[in-house]
This record gives C-alpha cells, sequence and structure tokens, in this order.
C-alpha cells in the first residue's frame, strides 16, 4: 500500500493541505483533476522531486518523504516521456537496471518478457528520435518498467496523442496492468481516460480530494457540486430538504415546486431538514411517458409535462432538451436511438416526462 | 534596393572591414625574414606559454563554471541575481581594470598572506593563469549555463525515479546531452584566453622569457618598432582565434544534425 498522509504543500498562492491518498497494491489509480489542480505538485512530492513541509508518504510501512529520488522505487512516466534521446532503445530500457543491458536480455529474465510484451524487439538498436509516438509510448513503459517499480506514475503520458494512438496505448495500459500486476497512479484531466483506466478514481480539484472511490461510484455518485461540475454531469437541480425520516432514512425534498420522496442511500451523507442541497438526475435515466400507457404507482408523484425545446442527435444516442411546462429549467435527456425513433419525437411536441425516485442522487451544498 | 539586400551588403561591409585589417598586415611582411622570426626562441616561447596558460585558465574556469553553472541553471538559491550580474562584470569591465584590481589585491594584507605562504602571482607565470581565468570565468559560466539549461531538468527527474543519484544524473545525462555546448564553450573562452593582454600585463608584467604571452609580444615589438614581427604575431594569434571560431561552428553544426 502507498499512502501519502497530510501532505501539506505550496507554491505561490496555491496551497495543499492535509490530503490524504491511498494507493492499494496491485491496483490501477487514477489521479482526475482539472488543469491547475495541484496534480502534478503531489505526483513531484511521491516521487521526490519536491520537498514536502510536511506530511509524510508512505510505501508499505517505510516512511520515505525524506528520501532522495533513487531511493525510492517509485519510477516515474513525464508528459514529454523525457526518453534519453543519446541513448538507444535497449540502453533506455536498461537504465534503471543498473548493469549493462546484454545481462538482463537473456531469455525468460523480466526485461525480455517485458521487451517481448511491449513489442519493442526490433527497435532495441535505435535512437528515440527516429521513433513513432506509439514506439516511444512503448519504450517509456518498458523504461519505468523494468527495475520492478512498487509504484508507476504516469503524469498524462497519453495528453498529446491522437485519438487512435491514445485508445491504443489505453489498451496497452490496461492489459500490461493485468499481465503484470503493478500499482499505478495515473495522473490526468481526461474524464473518458480516468472512466477507462481507473479502477479507482481520485478526484482532486483545487488542491482538495474531493472525492475518491470505484469509478462507477464516483461517476454516478459525485460528493460534491464541484465534483459533478468537473464531471461534466448534467441535470444538476437545487432543491431543499422538506423532512427526513432518521438520518439513514427516505428523505423529502422539494424540486419546481413538488415534493420528491428519494430512498434512503441516495445521498452522499446524511441531510437534515431545511438544507439546500442539489438533485442529479443522470440524462439516462429521465423517461419519456407514451401517450395513454398506464403509469406505475411509484411513478405518480414525479411527473411533469412539458415540451421539447431542442432535439441533437449525438451518433451514438439521441439528446433531447424539455422545458417543464410554467417552469424556468431545462432537463436534459439522452435517449437511445431506437426508443426516440419509436416515440416519433419532434421540436416543439408536448410531452410528458417521468423522474424514478432511484434514479435520483443527492448532493449535499455545504 | 529592398531591405533584404541592404542588411545583407551591411554584413559582407563588416567581413570586408575585418578582413581588410588582416590583408593590410600582410603588406608589410617579408618573406625570407617569416620563418627567421616564427622560429626564434622568444616567439616560440610566447606561443608555446600563450597556450598553455589559456589551456590552464579555460580548465580552471570550467573546473568551477561548470558547477557553478549547474547550480544556476537548476536551482533557486537566495542571492542568485546577484551572482548572475557579477558574472558580467567582466564582460564590460576593462580587462586593464580587473587586472589592476587583482594587483591591488594582492597588496592587500589578506593577498600578502596568500604570496607569501602560497602562491606567487605578482609578474609569475601563476599571475598569467589567473588573470586569464578572471577575464574568462564568468563568461565561460554564462556560456554553459546557456548550454545546461536547453536541456529539460525531466531527463534527470527521471534518471532519479530510476535509481540514478544526482552525480550519476548528471553524468550519465545531462552531461552527454550538453557536452557540444560546454565543448564550444570552452573552445570560445579557450580562445578568449589566447588573446588576453590588459588583466595579464597588469598582473604578470611583460618579462621575456617569463610573462611574455602573444599579446604581450605583440605590444613589446611594437613599442620596440619591430614591425615584422608585430605582424607575424598578429597574424598567429588571428589564425588560431579563427581556427578556434571555426571549430565551434563545427561542434555546434554537428549539435543540429543530431
Amino acid at each position: 500500500m502507498i499512502e501519502v498522509r497530510g501532505l501539506n504543500l505550496s507554491l505561490g498562492n496555491f496551497r495543499i493541505e492535509n490530503l490524504n491518498l491511498t494507493v492499494k497494491e496491485g491496483t490501477f489509480n487514477v489521479l482526475l483533476g482539472p488543469t491547475g489542480a495541484g496534480k502534478t505538485l503531489i505526483l513531484e512530492s511521491i516521487v521526490g522531486l519536491r520537498k514536502i513541509p510536511g506530511g509524510q508518504i508512505l510505501i508499505g510501512e517505510e516512511e520515505v518523504q525524506h528520501l532522495p529520488p533513487e531511493k525510492r522505487g517509485i519510477s516515474y512516466v513525464p508528459q514529454d516521456l523525457a526518453l534519453f534521446p543519446h541513448l538507444t532503445v535497449e540502453k533506455n530500457l536498461a537504465f534503471g537496471l543498473r548493469a549493462s543491458p546484454k545481462n538482463f536480455l537473456r531469455d525468460g529474465s523480466h526485461l525480455a518478457r517485458l521487451v517481448e510484451t511491449l513489442k519493442v524487439e526490433h527497435l532495441l538498436q535505435r535512437y528515440p528520435h527516429g521513433l513513432s509516438g506509439g514506439e516511444k509510448q512503448r519504450v517509456a513503459l518498458g523504461r519505468a518498467l523494468a527495475p520492478s517499480p512498487r509504484l508507476l506514475l504516469l503524469d498524462e503520458p497519453l495528453a498529446a496523442l491522437d485519438p487512435a494512438l491514445k485508445n491504443e496505448i489505453q489498451q496497452l495500459l490496461i492489459s500490461l496492468h493485468r499481465s503484470l500486476g503493478f500499482t499505478a497512479l495515473h495522473v490526468t484531466h481526461d474524464l473518458d481516460e480516468a472512466y477507462l483506466l481507473g479502477g479507482r478514481i481520485n478526484v482532486l480539484i483545487g488542491g482538495r480530494l474531493e472525492q475518491s472511490g470505484q469509478r462507477e461510484e464516483v461517476f454516478l455518485h459525485p460528493r460534491t457540486l464541484d465534483v459533478a461540475r468537473f464531471l461534466g454531469l448534467r441535470n444538476l437541480f437545487p432543491g431543499r430538504v422538506l423532512k427526513t425520516e432518521g438520518t439513514e432514512g427516505s428523505m423529502t425534498i422539494g424540486l419546481w415546486g413538488r415534493k420528491i420522496v428519494i430512498p434512503p442511500g441516495h445521498t452522499a451523507r446524511s441531510v437534515s431538514t431545511g438544507e439546500e442541497v442539489i438533485l442529479y438526475l443522470r440524462p439516462e435515466e429521465v423517461m419519456i411517458l407514451r401517450p395513454g400507457k398506464p403509469v406505475k404507482e411509484s411513478l405518480r408523484g414525479n411527473i411533469f409535462g412539458g415540451e421539447i425545446k431542442r432535439i441533437l442527435d449525438r451518433g451514438t444516442h439521441r439528446w433531447v432538451l424539455f422545458r417543464p411546462s410554467g417552469l424556468d429549467v431545462h432537463l436534459e435527456v439522452n435517449l437511445p436511438n431506437y426508443v426516440f425513433r419509436n416515440l416519433g419525437l419532434q421540436e416543439g411536441q408536448e410531452i410528458q416526462v417521468a423522474m424514478r425516485r432511484e434514479s435520483f442522487w443527492v448532493i449535499p451544498t455545504k | 534596393m529592398n531591405f533584404g539586400k541592404t542588411a545583407i551588403i551591411a554584413a559582407l561591409v563588416l567581413f570586408l572591414f575585418y578582413a581588410v585589417l588582416i590583408l593590410s598586415l600582410l603588406t608589410f611582411l617579408e618573406g625570407p625574414r617569416f620563418l627567421a622570426i616564427l622560429l626564434a626562441p622568444d616567439t616560440l616561447f610566447s606561443i608555446r606559454l600563450s597556450l598553455v596558460t589559456a589551456t590552464a585558465a579555460m580548465l580552471l574556469a570550467v573546473a568551477i563554471g561548470l558547477p557553478a553553472a549547474y547550480a544556476l541553471s537548476r536551482f533557486q538559491f537566495p542571492g542568485k541575481k546577484v551572482v548572475d550580474t557579477f558574472l558580467e562584470l567582466p564582460m564590460i569591465m576593462s580587462p586593464v581594470a580587473l587586472g589592476a584590481a587583482l594587483l591591488v589585491f594582492f597588496n592587500t594584507p589578506v593577498g600578502n598572506v596568500i604570496q607569501e605562504r602560497g602562491i606567487l602571482f605578482v609578474f609569475e607565470f601563476p599571475g598569467i593563469v589567473l588573470a586569464q581565468f578572471a577575464t574568462i570565468a564568468g563568461l565561460a559560466t554564462r556560456l554553459m549555463k546557456t548550454a545546461l539549461d536547453e536541456i529539460s531538468p525531466r531527463y534527470e527527474a527521471v534518471a532519479r525515479s530510476l535509481g540514478a543519484n544526482a552525480w550519476e544524473a548528471f553524468r550519465k545525462i545531462t552531461l552527454p546531452l550538453s557536452f557540444r555546448g560546454i565543448l564550444s564553450a570552452m573552445i570560445l573562452c579557450w580562445a578568449k584566453a589566447v588573446g588576453e593582454f590588459g588583466a595579464t600585463v597588469m598582473l604578470a608584467g611583460t618579462m621575456a622569457f617569463k610573462t611574455e604571452t602573444m599579446p604581450i609580444a605583440i605590444f613589446m615589438s611594437l613599442a620596440s618598432a619591430d614591425i615584422p614581427k608585430t605582424i607575424i604575431l598578429i597574424l598567429i594569434l588571428a589564425g588560431i582565434g579563427l581556427t578556434a571560431l571555426y571549430a565551434v561552428r563545427l561542434v555546434e553544426k554537428r549539435a543540429q544534425v543530431l
């Protein structure tokens, strides 16, 4: 287990205070956050490139915050990869092995297997400047993994790649992780990449770790409004808690002049009566009702009539902008293309939508 | 006439200006005496003395200037701006003034102790080296800092994470990557040291067969109206200088190919 405990550091006006981060051995972790959130600062602290005024960095039981980078056993792949331009691919790969490459490329050795997995055998005698973007990525990954590091840190190495190559390297990272089982912390601001790679996602905003959790948990159940906004979540509506059934019970929330009862557990933390909250409803979870079709009992309180303001074809689905009658709000709805065709929807059409109680997620604002 | 052509003509005028200066020397050259003067013991001594002292001064400037350049390129420390400014002092201060300051220093109590208990500098061989060092150390540091600035610190960061300590990362990564830049700095500073006159003449004097470097020999032979010898010495000095400058261009040109 790699742990950052109570990390404090500042750079100019930017501060990181009492940050805690845990990375379990053998797992792939993502540090996700917008530009300027402090991701690189944290990474440099873990590698040992930056002295930290306060806090501990632990690898297993060992405190490493006082150790120089070379004593930490943490490999680091920066965004520009920093392949050593004056060394051949073979010497780049063997740099961390502290001995001549020949001894390490024997059949069956760790490096030999790595070279095979990464498909870089034919590049060994070449220099980095002649390699393609994908080849450089492979060599950089191989060089970082060759010494079997206790932690692999990846600082947005895929940020500058075109989409096809990015996809290829993401797949490579996943399969490398499956076959080698290393511990990784991958820094990125790319939501899709975070979702694809991250078993566990840590969301960093403004120097604060806002949320850590499995990727589904983070993307479906954001703990704070900042996380929800950074994740680009739609349908975030302000409401007020009217009633709660104990701290663990169901909540009644006032939204658009209605009372919506939300089942227990659909909140990041227990809320109290009178509290202002944000209700989040995923655009995929909004149901458009067929006229004349009977409606389930549980949905009856949560049906809104209104007008379709806009329809966009997003390729994989249709995006429908719905405005409930008499309200100055817009609800976004993502519809599978076949559902959209069956319903035969058009802009300006009056429809009814229903929201399942279970589809709501309550985000406290304080 | 357009702007581009005018600019090129300006460059050619500058070239001609220096070329005419060199060519004019040849008009006074007496062929048969050329070899005699060139091979005269005092000429050979001056050439040898200049080459040896310049090499020593350059090596000393690199030994101290390279770590200093590394510090200025990589670290933030208190007083960095002041240090950086002082490095430019020898470039704008007259070498004569620099040499005079050195001479004054060796007449202070501290300077006296160094002279009496350590090395004799005034009017001695070490004085030549010190005078040359004083004029090139700042420039050497500045040029090597520029060479180091061009190498991203991330290479070293990655090398450190792969188990290399700070010295190994510098020796295996930064040094080979910046080698051409450092080499051209060395050549330039060596050439500047070979041509150094002002500081040397103040600190080491003009003693024949002792402190008479090439520039000093030029000064002395002109003072005694020995024009052919003056010209030959100037031509040798110009030859060494131009060869060094051309070598710098070769080094840098190959750097661009890499």
